[in-house]
């Protein structure tokens, strides 16, 4: 029996102690909780305070395991609690996780978590642990895996379904070069439904090459989050098929039928009854387990996820045998256990803001205003009160996009196909084909993966799909990996695609209703995480559709002009408020359409001012980009104009508060001011002003 | 392919274990009290093997919230409103003889929850299609709403036998893999093995 060593992690945790300014975590020893009643205090975790790393939990024995694999749910839950982040599917692995680190060596073997979000308990044992409270702070944790900050993280994630890809060439790399570890690679059951699984699985069966998939499976496909009524069935055929392997009780019933045959024909029993086995194992298989056998993985399970003894005893097993091709494990978990108030929940606590670990109650603050997502809800919800053919397509974000009010309210007209952006982007395709008008809620970096279907099924042959795209520009906690960067430059760029974007919470339901009138060519219109301003909203929600191509001019001013493009032109507005008192009267226009462009405007703009800036919250290659193709082309950079395109930086911003990540990406308002300022020669104030 | 099979077997124990195949005239480690229960296996045309485990209870009629109300399957609201209520009436602790009071209220708690369930169309549909699936369970509570948690209960002590027999087919497997039969027909991983045992 390990003699249990603690020393006091609070106290001489180095980070911790930096933190002089921000409240410091206390660990107060209260007695231990009841399963299901939380103190506001955190339980003690006597096994975990004596984990750094998983090599030291090799020495422990089975029954400290027990104690050991609850240990790190009360961690991630007061972590969380402090932090905000994704609990849910963290509280599901614990046990998991636990067993992996404790049977294989990371980091030589190599685990992959898809997405990550569910990486909390994996890096509480991997080292991280005493950096938890700093977890999705500017410069803190990263709340996925990352490989610059550990290198037990072995491969980044934060979209789904590539870790059976990675994982693969992780076990072929390993093979070319005569190595000898293991590869562990956990998915989930929603991120299996994206063909990219099935993509690597099948390659994953022909390669034959040495692998661990884990599928972790919590009946949870989609992600519902705020505002539903209830718990919603899994969406998709395969989730019926998961449950049916579940529930497949016939192999044992068969075997039985055959031992008792094998017993009356007499003879060899052993030999017969394991031929039967095998017969009847393969009758079953045929049709039952399934997809997985079919590709070429040996499929092992269901598995109680949430017994440890069990977990440790398959992996060792597998880990011990020599060749196996690769496997696949099938996990079966609940999201949220051990907390009750997760595990009651309709969201299973998915995402969570800052809560009371004791009643569960999570601490949204109340604004004014209400965020972009639940804005594009009504408005779409209002247009299609009007128009019966609109239809709303996400994938698997019924939450996050805000379609669970427009499915509340029309429930057969909103399609979630699970996490399939490319299935999602062409099945739109296919109902404009038939006179709908879809509508395509997909965050702008999600759209990444759908980019062919967006070229070659919607805009090459011009079918009116409209894509709202949310989480634009910057995100804030959740990194560059959910960062929406690109997505200007990417849909701009397309001949026949109208690419617009709301400068405001009103402007977006005018958008909403301007795509909904688009109905000869695709469109699209970006808006960011956030809540909006606090300007009037349309009166029934409903919007008026814009004119195609006309940007409109905020205020008018000279010398110095600042175009504008979607949320950005806020900042522009606060930077001529900076500037007033300096005697300098900015013009700032917004330019709402980056395609077609309001070429008018810009005429206008180069023409009677010396300066011309353009701020957008997209990588270089995006309005700036088309502003400054069409100036060069009309003449308009001939002459005396000083033109200076603001865009993100050309590097990712890292996972941080949206301000602190907007101060990184230099396009916050006192940027643009100072930028101003010294364009005309004023550096002395552009130094003060960013000071 | 498409054979029925239907074997009565003895009741098995909730730890999985199998008990005696009846066919021997073994010794039952069943109480006569508890009548057995039903294990019939078809196997369906696409191969698909499928089991319905019926649980009794005293009753033996009871297998489903159908039966139990005396509704057919495609039963109306009203119908089991109609069928609840009589029920009811007949088994309420208050109105039952002091004698029956208890199975009475067992009876009655049935019948309610029966009601719950069928009366509520979500509810209904799930219990449907638990029924389509082969798993009868009837009497258990469906209160959280996850829809198949008692799916899980009922089949966890079966996984853990099944999962055992997968890891022995795995060695076998291996060692399949290890010695391959056509030297022409390797795959790449198999070829890399090779390689590496030089």
């Amino acid at each position: 029996m390990a003699s249990v060593a603690t020393w006091d992690r609070s106290a001489s945790s180095p980070y911790l102690q930096e933190q002089s300014g921000k409240e410091k975590v206390k660990w107060n020893f209260a007695s231990l909780a009841e399963r299901g009643e939380y103190f506001s205090e955190k339980p003690p975790t006597p096994l975990l305070d004596t984990i750094d790393y998983p090599i030291h939990m090799k020495n422990l024995s089975t029954k400290e395991l027990k104690q050991l694999a609850d240990e790190p749910r009360s961690d991630v839950i007061f972590n969380v609690s402090k932090t905000g982040g994704h609990l849910g599917s963290s509280l599901g692995v614990i046990e998991l996780t636990v067993a992996i680190h404790y049977v294989f060596n990371a980091p030589q073997d190599r685990i992959l978590w898809d997405v990550g979000h569910q990486s909390y308990p994996h890096k509480i044992l991997t080292g991280r642990r005493n950096m938890m409270p700093t977890l999705r702070q500017t410069d803190g944790l990263c709340g996925f895996t990352k490989r610059s900050e550990s290198n037990y993280d072995c491969f980044g994630a934060g979209h789904s379904s590539t870790t059976i890809s990675a994982g693969l060439g992780m076990a072929v790399g390993r093979d070319l070069q005569g190595r000898k570890n293991h590869v562990v690679a956990v998915i989930g059951d929603g991120a299996m439904i994206a063909g990219q699984a099935y993509e690597a699985m099948n390659n994953a069966g022909y390669l034959d090459s040495d692998m661990i998939v884990i599928l972790n499976d919590n009946k949870q496909v989609s992600l519902p989050t705020a505002n539903l009524d209830g718990p919603i069935p899994p969406v998709g055929a395969l989730s019926s098929a998961l449950s049916r392997l579940q529930s497949n009780r016939p192999l044992r019933e068969l075997r039985e039928v055959a031992k008792g045959v094998t017993k009356q024909i007499g003879g060899s029993m052993h030999e017969l009854a394991a031929k039967v086995d095998e017969y009847a194992r393969g009758l079953i298989s045929g049709s039952g387990s399934t997809l997985f056998e079919e590709l070429g993985l040996y499929y092992i399970g269901p598995v109680d996820g949430h017994n440890i003894d069990d977990l440790t005893a398959i992996l060792k097993e597998v880990k011990s045998t020599k060749t196996t091709g690769p496997v696949s494990i099938h996990v079966v978990t609940e999201k949220g256990r051990g907390y009750s108030y997760a595990e009651k929940a309709a969201d299973k606590y998915h995402g969570v803001a800052k809560f009371d670990p004791a009643t569960g109650k999570q601490f949204k603050s109340s604004t004014p205003t209400q965020a972009y997502t639940t804005y594009f809800a009504e408005a779409l919800i209002a247009e299609a009160e009007q128009d019966n053919i609109i239809v709303a397509i996400h994938a698997a974000m019924g939450g996050g996009t805000g379609l669970n009010l427009f499915d509340r309210r029309f429930p057969t007209r909103c399609f979630d196909v699970g996490i399939a952006e490319q299935h999602a982007v062409t099945f739109a395709a296919g109902l404009a084909c038939e006179g709908l008008k879809p509508f395509c809620a997909i965050y702008s970096s999600f759209l990444q993966r759908a980019y062919d279907q967006v070229v070659h099924d919607v805009d090459l042959q011009k079918l009116p799909v409209r894509f709202a795209m949310d989480r634009a520009g910057l995100v804030g906690a959740d990194g560059p990996t959910h960062c929406g960067a690109f997505d200007i430059t990417y849909m701009a760029c397309l001949p026949n695609m109208v690419v617009m974007a709301p400068a405001d919470e009103a402007e977006l339901f005018h958008m909403v209703a301007t795509a909904a009138a688009i109905d000869d060519r695709p469109s699209c219109f970006r808006y960011p995480r956030g809540n909006g301003i606090g300007v009037e909203l349309p009166p029934g929600n409903k919007g008026i559709p814009l004119e195609i191509g006309k940007g409109r001019i905020l205020l008018e001013g000279e010398r110095v002009a600042l175009l504008g493009y979607g949320t950005a032109v806020q900042s522009c507005m606060t930077a001529a408020a900076l500037m007033e008192p300096h005697g300098l009267q900015l013009t700032v226009a917004d330019a709402r359409f980056c395609k077609p462009l309001d070429q008018g405007l810009i005429r206008r703009l180069a023409n009677s001012h010396e300066v011309l800036i353009t701020v957008e919250e997209g990588a270089v290659g995006g309005f700036a980009a088309h502003v400054a193709q069409f100036m060069a082309l009309d003449g308009l950079l001939d002459g005396k104009l000083k033109w200076r395109p603001l865009v993100l930086p050309d590097r990712y911003i890292d996972h941080g508060s949206p301000a602190d990540q907007l101060m990184e990406a230099g396009l916050t308002s006192h940027h643009i001011a100072a930028t101003v300022f010294n364009i005309l020669g004023k550096a002395r104030e552009a130094l003060q002003i960013m000071s | 392919m498409c054979s029925s099979y239907a074997a009565v077997a003895q009741p098995l124990h909730r730890t999985g274990e199998s008990l005696p195949f009846p066919f021997f005239g073994s010794s039952t480690r069943t109480s006569v009290a508890r009548p057995p229960q039903f294990v019939s296996f078809q196997i369906g045309p696409r191969g698909a093997a499928r089991a319905s485990l019926i649980e009794t209870v005293e009753e033996p009629a009871a297998r489903t919230f159908y039966e139990l109300l005396g509704v057919p399957e495609t039963g109306t609201l009203l119908e089991i409103k109609q069928a609840y209520k009589q029920l009811a009436r007949k088994y309420h602790p208050d109105v039952s003889l002091p004698d029956r009071v208890e199975e009475h209220t067992r009876r009655f708690i049935r019948v309610q929850e029966a009601y719950e369930t069928l009366s509520d169309p979500k509810r209904r549909e799930l219990y449907d299609r638990d029924m389509a699936k082969g798993v009868h369970l009837a009497f258990t509570s469906r209160r959280r709403g996850k829809f198949d948690e008692e799916l899980q209960m009922a089949n966890k002590s079966e996984w853990k036998s099944r999962w055992q027999s997968q890891l022995s087919g795995l060695k076998k497997r291996s060692m399949q893999k290890e010695t391959p039969d056509d030297d022409n027909n390797l795959t790449w991983g198999a070829r890399m093995r090779r390689e590496r045992n030089k």
